[in-house]
């Protein structure tokens, strides 16, 4: 049933060939300039407490940085996977572009099981939310990272199984595209976790 | 990958985009990031060195991302451009505010 809409029948484009289409892609930018505010906000907490450790174990110590680099790669190698995907979309290979959609899915679940790892072991070692103010702004920039990754996994996984059902059209198209943005910019906030969070953290 | 051949006709109106742009930005990213990770475990650099070294990385490849994977060095991406300034414009004011804080 999928295969209805591999034979070039969709516009090349068909995420932008709708107004309603052009609006979603344009509303979700816009969201994101504020989802940039609310992690600049949170990241600027951080910083502003990262060394108020009074009691309980600073970030040099309990940080594991190869920990860190592989769930790095991991979601790394997802924002590459959900790029596949939308260059699947462009060619309306509905199969291919799923495809790369469940191995994004499969990575963020993947990334968000080290987290949750990594979290446990932290509060095993005294680190927990009420141990420091390093801690609380700790466990709300990275929870609330994760958090994100965590509603990423669940979205692309529902857009898959309508995508299984409805295939793609000029309908569900802007919504497979919009979901790739969210999960580009998941990413993309990561990228200053890992740099401010955990190396700075471990320069001291 | 044999649709790769649709992707360098420039006479096409539509012209569909190649993977090849995705996979040096992958490339890049994990380079950026090798050296960043490498710049805190192996060398013993100056924490202020370290400091920008870090936060320019990020930059760069986040700017990468933005451009290449989130397509926004395509054409009518004026929006999405000034909704992100924005964005920005707010992140580093508050990022700027604690860092005086702490400072001064």
């Amino acid at each position: 049933m999928a295969n209805v809409h591999d034979m070039g029948t969709l516009p090349a484009e068909p995420e932008k060939a709708t107004l309603e289409g052009k609006n979603k892609i344009l509303g979700f930018w816009l969201f994101l300039g504020g989802e940039m505010v609310l992690f600049g906000t949170l990241f600027a907490s951080f910083i502003a407490l990262r060394n108020s450790v009074p009691e309980g174990p600073t970030g040099d110590q309990i940080f594991k940085l190869g920990m860190v680099a592989v769930a790095t790669f991991i979601l790394l190698t997802s924002s590459l996977t959900s790029v596949m995907a939308m260059m699947a979309m462009h060619r309306q290979q509905v199969k291919k572009m799923l495809t790369w959609l469940w191995v994004t899915v499969v990575l963020g679940l993947a990334f968000l099981g080290l987290e949750i790892y990594e979290f446990v072991e932290y509060v095993h070692e005294g680190h927990t939310f009420t141990s420091s103010a390093f801690g609380t702004s700790f466990y709300t920039l990275v929870g609330f990272h994760g958090a994100h990754v965590a509603f990423g996994v669940c979205w692309i996984a529902l857009l898959c199984i309508q995508g299984m059902k409805k295939g793609l059209t000029v309908v569900t198209a802007p919504k497979f595209y919009v979901a790739s943005l969210y999960w580009h910019f998941i990413d993309v906030v990561w990228v200053f976790i890992f740099s401010v969070v955990y190396l700075l953290g471990k320069a001291g | 990958m044999s649709e790769q051949q649709h992707t360098s006709s420039p006479s096409g109106r539509h012209r569909l985009e190649g993977p090849k742009n995705h996979y040096i930005t992958y490339i890049a990213s994990i380079l950026l990031t090798m050296l960043a990770f490498a710049a805190v475990m192996y060398l013993g650099l100056d924490k202020m060195f370290l400091v920008i070294f870090l936060v320019g990385m990020a930059i760069v490849q986040a700017v990468l991302q933005l451009a290449v994977w989130m397509h926004m060095k395509e054409r009518d991406h004026v929006y999405p451009i000034i909704g992100i300034a924005f964005g920005a414009f707010v992140a580093i004011g508050g990022f700027m505010a604690a860092i005086f804080w702490m400072w001064w």
